[in-house]
């Protein structure tokens, strides 16, 4: 079996700080493989060791921290990395993203699994995994909490909706989303660090894919920030405290709280 | 010179922020609370290769270094501030190493392997009932007896004894003790790997005892009665008459990393600190960091916490380019200044850092809910000793750099 999986460094949200006027300071924010993604390797391992397979990790950017995310891909037990050159790869749009993962594995592949976390944690997006099943014209599974390899060429995921569970099966070769929830991926001990500092990593350049990069230039960034109210029903005996309710209740009807 | 950590000390400190953030944390005031650390979770950091870190790859180590070592316990101490699982780690770091730079051939394939596993553990065993600063004055003896040596003698103070009984292999202690006669003196001195008991079976003649400490209760702190214990030459670390020398010489190795497991402990207090500073408000909403009586206060910490931090990572620095850089670039000497300024700085300013912390909580800091003075407990055990007091530091310091003419304790 042959499984690719796409990962992105992500920027680590919980300590992205802000300028006085909003915009995000993101040359001091962290930045490290992300959750979903590493979970996704996680399950590539699995199936590795459970039923034998090749795993390669592929990414889209040229900094730094894209080199360490498949060094880290590496180091949980990866054995092929390749790196898409681009600068400025914050601005990349996700078509062109998931064309070029599209295009490593064709130029690598064939695969029968091209797996990759269901969202990143700093954009949301959730839109890589779909959109590389539609340009390899292949099926998708996505938001799987627990994946299943069921037979030469079957694949299943599970996947936790708001009403159950359900659990759907994919003829391979496909694209798996996995979420964050799906395991708690491994943490590479000191050992699998320092072999996978001199394991090699393929660059190729978007021309050699022969894809066109393209990239978004955001109009305006702003902190996200939800203005509370303060609004207080004071009350101060139980006849009070029922006249409060009341207008609490009211109050949240109005702003479409409760219906 | 270049003050940042490489790539590989990077990646390997967020992997065990992660791996002590993931298993550590949640469990710390249980291990706290409960006095043991679960013999699961020593097994898990074993599969994890937080042991034996320095040691190389042919006895099971991770063939990292010092300062990974070090990185690895102030990370472990973040997240478990009491420190008692830092300090197994420490244990469990240091004298492996020792072990493996001084150890016969024969003891380093036996016993490194299954310390680095988790399977066993591996400490010091140096205090005696008159004294520990004064290790020349010990009073355990081992006599030599064909292939053997037979010791008597008493040992307190010693982190581990009982782990060693729970741990499936088992484990010991690099023990220190006079060869053939208790006199006076530095010279007739000899180490073991005292293994009390191993591949899961009691020794005959070790009677231990736990006591009953005030903070870091997740690991055991206790004394044991050597009676005609019996040692296999094999087991003997370094030449008989180089017993207190190598002892020094392992001490400065766990001496780097106790300081590294006191600035982690502290690095918590500090950061529960400034949560607070900047979240009570109070005098018509203003938070606690805007009254500079407080806030300068924190920056002197914060400087003290970082001068420590640096003096840790010199002296495992050091440590690195002593013993596991070929040719060396300082001698074993070289390193006693280094260390000791760690060792003296590093638990002195944790708990300096707890008492502060512990202030500006209020009333709350002195509740048990508040946890902090698990972190109090633990640091301030190693302003008292562990491979050495802080007044040996200071007569380390004082007797190299003053000279050892003008600075002498004995005589």
């Amino acid at each position: 079996m042959k499984i690719l999986v796409a990962v992105k460094p992500t920027f680590d949200i919980g300590q992205l700080k802000f300028e006085k006027d909003g915009t995000p300071m993101l040359d001091a924010c962290p930045v490290s493989l992300g959750e979903a993604d590493r979970c996704a390797l996680e399950e590539a391992m699995r199936i590795k060791e459970r039923l034998g397979a090749t795993v390669a990790a592929a990414t889209v950017g040229s900094s730094e921290a894209h080199y360490k995310a498949i060094r880290d891909s590496y180091a949980m037990g990866a054995d092929e990395g390749y790196l898409v050159k681009a600068d400025d790869p914050w601005k990349l749009d996700a078509l062109s993203v998931a064309s070029a993962i599209a295009r490593v594995a064709a130029a690598t592949g064939p695969y029968d699994l091209v797996l990759t976390g269901s969202g990143a944690g700093d954009t949301h997006a959730s839109v890589i995994g779909p959109m590389i099943a539609g340009i390899l014209g292949i099926p998708l599974i996505a938001g799987v909490d627990r994946l299943e390899v069921r037979g030469p060429g079957v694949v299943a995921g599970t996947c936790k909706l708001e009403d159950g569970s359900y659990t759907y099966e994919a003829k391979t070769p496909a694209v798996v989303t996995v979420t964050s929830e799906a395991n708690a991926p491994r943490i590479p001990n000191l050992r699998a660090i320092l072999r996978s500092k001199g394991m090699p990593i393929r660059e190729m350049s978007a021309g050699e894919l022969g894809i066109d990069l393209r990239r978004l230039e955001p109009l305006s960034v702003r902190k996200y920030e939800i203005k509370r109210k303060r609004i207080i029903y004071k009350a101060e005996d139980q006849k009070g405290a029922a006249e409060a309710s009341a207008k609490l209740l009211a109050a949240l009807r109005s702003e479409g709280v409760l219906s | 010179m270049d003050f940042l950590l490489s790539e590989d000390e990077r990646r390997f400190q967020e992997s065990v922020s992660e791996f002590a953030k993931r298993h550590i944390e949640p469990r710390w005031i249980e291990i706290d609370e409960k006095g043991r650390i679960p013999l699961e979770l020593i097994k898990r950091m074993g599969d994890q290769g937080l042991f034996a870190i320095p040691v190389p790859d042919k006895y099971g180590g991770m063939g990292g270094t010092v300062l990974m070592a070090a990185l690895a316990i102030e990370e472990i101490a973040y997240h478990d501030p009491a420190v008692a699982v830092a300090v197994y780690a420490l244990l469990n770091n240091g004298w492996p190493l020792a072990l493996s730079l001084f150890g016969s051939e024969a003891a380093k394939q036996e016993i490194l392997p299954k310390v680095a596993s988790g399977d066993a553990f591996f400490g010091i065993g140096s205090t005696e009932p008159q004294g520990g600063s004064d290790v020349a004055g010990a009073r355990t003896v081992a006599r030599r007896s064909g292939n053997k040596w037979v010791v008597n003698g008493e040992k307190t103070y010693i982190s581990g004894v009982r782990e060693i009984q729970e741990l499936p292999a088992g484990g010991g202690f690099f023990l220190v003790s006079k060869a053939e006669s208790a006199e006076y003196g530095h010279r007739n001195m000899v180490d073991f790997a005292l293994l009390p008991k191993w591949n899961g079976k009691m020794r005959d003649g070790w009677k231990p005892t736990v006591y009953d400490d005030i903070g870091r209760h997740g690991l055991s702190t206790g004394g044991f009665k050597l009676e005609d214990f019996e040692v296999e030459d094999d087991l003997r670390i370094g030449d008989v008459g180089r017993g207190f020398y190598l002892l020094m010489e392992g001490f400065n190795i766990a001496r780097v990393l106790v300081a590294a497991a006191t600035i982690g402990s502290a690095r918590w207090a500090l950061d529960r600190g400034a949560e607070w500073l900047r979240s009570r408000k109070l005098f018509q909403g203003r938070p606690l960091a805007s009254f500079e009586g407080i806030s300068f206060r924190f920056a002197e910490l914060y400087a003290e916490l970082e001068a420590a931090k640096y003096f840790v990572y010199r002296a495992a620095w050091m440590i690195d380019k002593t013993y596991l850089e070929n040719p060396p670039r300082f001698k074993p000497k070289d390193l006693n200044v280094p260390v000791s300024l760690a060792k003296m700085k590093g638990p002195e300013t944790a708990t300096r850092i707890y008492e502060e912390v512990l202030k500006w909580l209020g009333a709350y800091g002195y509740t048990k809910e508040s946890a902090v003075y698990r972190g109090w407990l633990g640091t301030f055990s190693y302003t008292i000793g562990a491979e050495g007091t802080q007044n040996i530091m200071r007569y380390i310091i004082a007797r190299d750099v003053i000279g050892s003419e003008y600075v002498s304790h004995t005589g």
